[in-house]
């Protein structure tokens, strides 16, 4: 056999650094890694694509625009005038803050009740719920966010207004009083409902941590008296806190990604503002599927930039994330 | 006569199981039931005192919101004077995570009795069959179908995954079983790119293959925008799963002088292969509901075209996202039934998927059973 | 000393705990029948035996650990000081806040400092102290442990920044904290070096007079050390464990009266 993969008659020994195995690999071995490599090499190339078309498709639009791309509200590349995400950058934020105010905390219930609470049968299928829950396409639920939440929905927007006034996000100009027909497609319509989306997606983190606090802190939380509750806020709380930070940054990466839900409730509106209670709203993805269609090459340049602009919030919201969840996986945090 | 005696022993002790009487262990005890019933028998007195009598308001939300409060307030109070403040604190953080844990699936199931309420009345077989050609917009809105975006559908989903199912299994395996020096920046990459969100990768295909190569809006564009967006979800989920396989295979079938191919085509993807046609289908089913990328590539059409590699193409999702916004009543019903057919078709996706994941690396498949008796192996 | 183990509760003292006819399942598997023990106020009981012969079960079913495991029931009684633990007249926290429990791996909780560990009891049981009581229990508790003067200087560092050793001593005083009427403890020095162990088998002997500890262990010289009482336990291939004889430690020793015991003592299997 020509494939010894050691030298006959050389001890092996862990520590040695004198002797490095020769490994010779059989033809079908070689072929087979070279494929493995190309296809990851593949998928680094199409990576560093995404930006690098962006960049040059959008760089008309940036050249023209300058850095007021990023101070000015109004979006007029194809009349001439001037346009920038001024106004839809505040207003991505907005609607991936409201999401996450209510996603957090349902997942964070939902993670800690499958991990810790819920009966073994229950615990199946509730697992299987928040998965189909990440299953249903975003369009499915915009429909649901338009049709059927928003006219129950602005019932609550006007009562906050009306009780709630004093909060600055909760102030609405009412001057002519406050009628629900103030309310709708406003940023905390599309903040509910794109936080149906993000919910799955923190819980599947949050729980994956969970599940993994050391079941020997757990059974000495429970040998010292402690209820059920003591074991979860001193053993799994702190033990998955970097899992419940990035599952939430996860969270917002994808809320500020979210397209079509969006793109179907809000009105679109150029002027930021403080309160996400009335009507008009924005973000740069819904602005890309709105402008599309009845952009010149100019506009559709500028829309490129905007997309560049999307592109690297989430991708640098999203590296924090997966480096957060993955030093709480390895335990690092734990350690202080 | 070993097995015999083992058997026979085991039979024995199966008898004392059930002359013992085991313990019953209350998770929750009689206490506790007596205090929540009373407490919810007492909110509901309360709440309807508070709710129909004081305040001008009404409503069953408002109603069950009242309620919640009125009985997490008695029932705390109560464990509170019976147990102590840590059985308090234990009993409100218990009932605010059972309420949290139901707040996600509540909205789940009103979502899709909602959009299977909607859709289904005016559903007819011809959906399946006819497209958009002959229909306007004031047409009867069970007239027409929505064929030629089922078809698009079904072929861009389907090209997409041709592209992205053995890129993405091959990078897998490259990660876990190759294990070479890209794998680390190499699942950093796929992390990143799984947070590219669905428009933009609309926008890269329409920039790279559309703008800068010169090609047409297709169903083809529209497939290469869904890979960018699946090859992600393939290559995370699978390398998963193929983590979970046993390092014990390998090593044994190593140690047997196979090689690393031999070892990953004849033991790891076999063991693996249920999970990875799990997480396979439910890649497909999250794709197959995009409709941001497709906007921007596949051009849409009320036509059949079952070309996909020429000329515009429809999408059912993209098909619905187009309806609903028409003004007219007919057009609108006309994108509810094809909702309600996208969700029927992403449930059914959801159903095979579990129930493929729930079998064991040991089923042996009907059809892998005829041909393993036609060679003598079973 | 004793009096500062009792610090929060004036009445306390040693309990004694009867398991009458404990029988454990695992599922359908059988692990453990009949078993019958009687582990008497302010003393030393070493549950001795091969592995896999359910003692260490045997012992979690004494404070209710048991159950935690997903498919695991029981059947008989154990009773502390005549009350069964069992059957709703103790809330199963109280249960275990009374009955404590070592582990075989020291598992201090690592968000926790040193200090903070040693109390964590007293916060997961609801118990108030000020703050002058605590750091009087804190000191006590170390010393009872054997650790206070390792680690007097180190109360702000992390539980998990001490040796194998000084965590499993924590693991201790943590559990006397709580002032537990008796300490089951589980192979507590398996994964120990020996001064650890004779630092941990000291305290065992120091507060026997205040807390009935019933100790699982595979060392026969630990076990004639620490014990005054004795239980063997044996599972036959196929069946569930059960105790062959039970008795005096001296007696166990030197004159078993079952010969499995003689050659289990004798290190002739096991």
């Amino acid at each position: 056999m020509s494939e010894n993969i050691l030298s006959e008659g050389t001890p092996v020994t862990s520590t040695s650094d004198v002797l490095t195995p020769v490994v010779r690999r059989s033809r079908a071995d070689q072929i087979f890694r070279g494929i493995a490599t190309t296809a990851s090499v593949t998928t680094f190339i199409l990576m560093g694509l995404i930006g690098t078309f962006l960049l040059v498709k959008g760089y008309d639009a940036l050249r023209v625009a300058g850095w007021s791309f990023l101070t000015e509200s109004a979006w007029a590349p194809d009349q001439g005038g001037a346009f920038g995400v001024a106004a839809m950058l505040p207003y991505t934020v907005q609607i991936a803050l409201v999401a996450l105010v209510i996603a957090v905390p349902v997942a964070l219930c939902t993670a800690l009740f499958i991990t810790e609470y819920a009966p073994r049968k229950l615990r199946r299928i509730l697992t299987a719920m928040i998965d189909l829950l990440a299953a249903v396409p975003s369009l499915i639920y915009g429909l649901w966010g338009l049709f059927y939440l928003q006219p129950r929905l602005i019932t609550l927007s006007k009562w906050m207004a009306d009780h709630l006034g004093w909060v600055p996000f909760f102030t609405v100009d009412d001057q002519y009083g406050t009628s629900l027909g103030l309310f709708p497609s406003s940023t905390f319509v599309a903040g509910v409902v794109v936080s149906l989306m993000v919910i799955p997606i923190c819980t599947v983190v949050m729980r994956e941590v969970f599940s993994q606090a050391p079941a020997g802190e757990r059974e000495g939380a429970m040998a010292l008296g402690g209820t059920r509750w003591g074991v979860v806020r001193d053993v799994v709380l702190p033990f998955g806190r970097g899992g419940i930070i990035g599952g939430s940054m996860l969270g917002l990466g994808r809320a500020m990604g979210e397209t079509i839900a969006v793109t179907l409730i809000i009105s679109p509106s150029f002027d930021a503002k403080w309160s996400i209670l009335d009507q008009g709203s924005n973000s740069i993805a819904a602005l890309i599927a709105l402008k599309f269609s009845e952009s010149s090459t100019f506009g559709i340049s500028a829309l490129m930039a905007a997309g560049l602009v999307l592109f690297v919030i989430t991708l640098i919201v999203n590296a924090a994330a997966s480096t957060v969840v993955s030093k709480s996986r390895s335990g690092a945090s734990t350690e202080i | 006569m070993t097995t015999t005696l083992n058997r026979t022993l085991n039979d024995s002790s199966e008898d004392k199981i059930n002359t013992e009487e085991r313990i019953k262990i209350r998770d929750i005890e009689i206490v506790d039931v007596i205090v929540m019933s009373g407490s919810a028998v007492s909110a509901l007195a309360l709440s309807y005192f508070f709710f129909q009598i004081l305040l001008p308001v009404s409503g069953v939300l408002g109603f069950l919101v009242c309620w919640y409060v009125f009985f997490n307030i008695i029932s705390t109070v109560a464990v509170w004077e019976l147990r102590g403040a840590v059985k308090a604190k234990d009993h409100l953080a218990r009932t605010f995570i059972w309420t949290g844990g139901m707040a996600a699936v509540v909205p789940l199931i009103l979502v899709l009795v909602y959009v299977i309420g909607k859709g289904y009345h005016s559903l007819r077989p011809q959906f399946f069959t006819q497209d958009q050609k002959f229909v306007g917009a004031l047409s009867d809105s069970t007239e027409g179908g929505g064929a030629h975006a089922i078809i698009g559908t079904l072929q861009q989903v389907g090209l997409a995954s041709l592209i992205s199912v053995p890129l993405g299994i091959t990078t897998a395996v490259y990660l876990n079983e190759v294990n070479g020096r890209l794998a680390k920046p190499l699942r950093i990459i796929i992390d990143a790119m799984s947070a590219v969100p669905s428009i933009v990768a609309g926008l890269f295909i329409y920039a790279a293959w559309i703008l800068a190569l010169g090609n047409q809006q297709n169903g083809l564009a529209g497939s290469l925008a869904l890979a960018v967006l699946f090859l992600p979800t393939v290559t995370r989920t699978s390398e998963v799963v193929l983590r979970l396989v046993p390092g014990g295979l390998r090593e044994a079938s190593l140690a047997l002088g196979g090689t690393e191919w031999r070892t990953t085509s004849r033991v790891v993807l076999p063991t693996a292969r249920s999970g990875l046609v799990t997480a396979v289908i439910l890649g497909v089913a999250r794709v197959i509901g995009e409709t941001a990328p497709l906007i921007l590539t596949v051009g849409g059409a009320f036509v059949m075209n079952a070309n996909p590699f020429s000329g515009k193409q429809d999408s059912l999702p993209y098909f619905v996202f187009r309806l609903i916004r028409f003004p007219q009543e007919a057009q609108v019903q006309r994108a509810w039934t094809g909702a309600f057919v996208l969700v029927i078709l992403v449930l059914v996706l959801f159903i095979i998927a579990r129930a493929i994941g729930g079998r064991g690396p040991d089923h042996i498949s009907r059809s892998k059973k005829r041909r393993l008796q036609r060679k003598g192996l079973a | 000393m004793s009096s500062d183990i009792a610090l929060l509760d004036p009445g306390h003292k040693a309990a004694g705990l009867t398991a009458t006819n404990v029988s454990c399942w695992f599922g359908t598997k059988k692990v453990l029948e009949g078993v019958n023990l009687d582990m008497a106020p302010g003393q030393v009981t070493a549950l001795i035996g091969p592995s896999g012969c359910g003692k260490s079960t045997f012992l979690r079913t004494l404070n209710r650990m048991h159950e935690l495991v997903p498919s695991a029931t029981l059947a008989g009684e154990i009773l502390i000081d005549g009350v069964d633990i069992y059957r709703g007249a103790i809330p199963v926290t109280d249960v275990r806040r009374r009955i404590g429990m070592v582990f075989q791996k020291p598992n201090p909780f690592p968000a926790m400092t040193v200090a903070e560990n040693v109390v964590a009891g007293l916060k997961l049981s609801g118990m108030k102290v000020t703050r002058a009581e605590r750091d009087h229990l804190i000191e006590s508790c170390l010393t009872k442990a054997g650790l206070w003067n390792e680690v007097k200087n180190r109360l702000g560092d992390p539980g998990r920044a001490l040796s194998g050793g000084q965590q499993q001593r924590l693991c201790i005083a943590r559990s006397l904290a709580v002032s537990p009427q008796v300490l089951l403890m589980d192979e507590p020095c398996s994964a120990l070096d020996p001064t650890s162990t004779r630092r941990i088998e000291q305290t065992i002997s120091e507060i026997s007079e205040t807390v009935t500890v019933v100790i699982v262990t595979h060392n026969m010289q630990q076990a004639q050390r620490v014990s005054h009482r004795c239980a063997f336990f044996l599972a036959a291939e196929n069946e569930p464990g059960r105790i062959i004889e039970e008795g005096a430690t001296r007696e166990i020793f030197s004159n078993p009266v079952d010969p499995r015991t003689n050659d289990y003592v004798n290190g002739r299997f096991g």
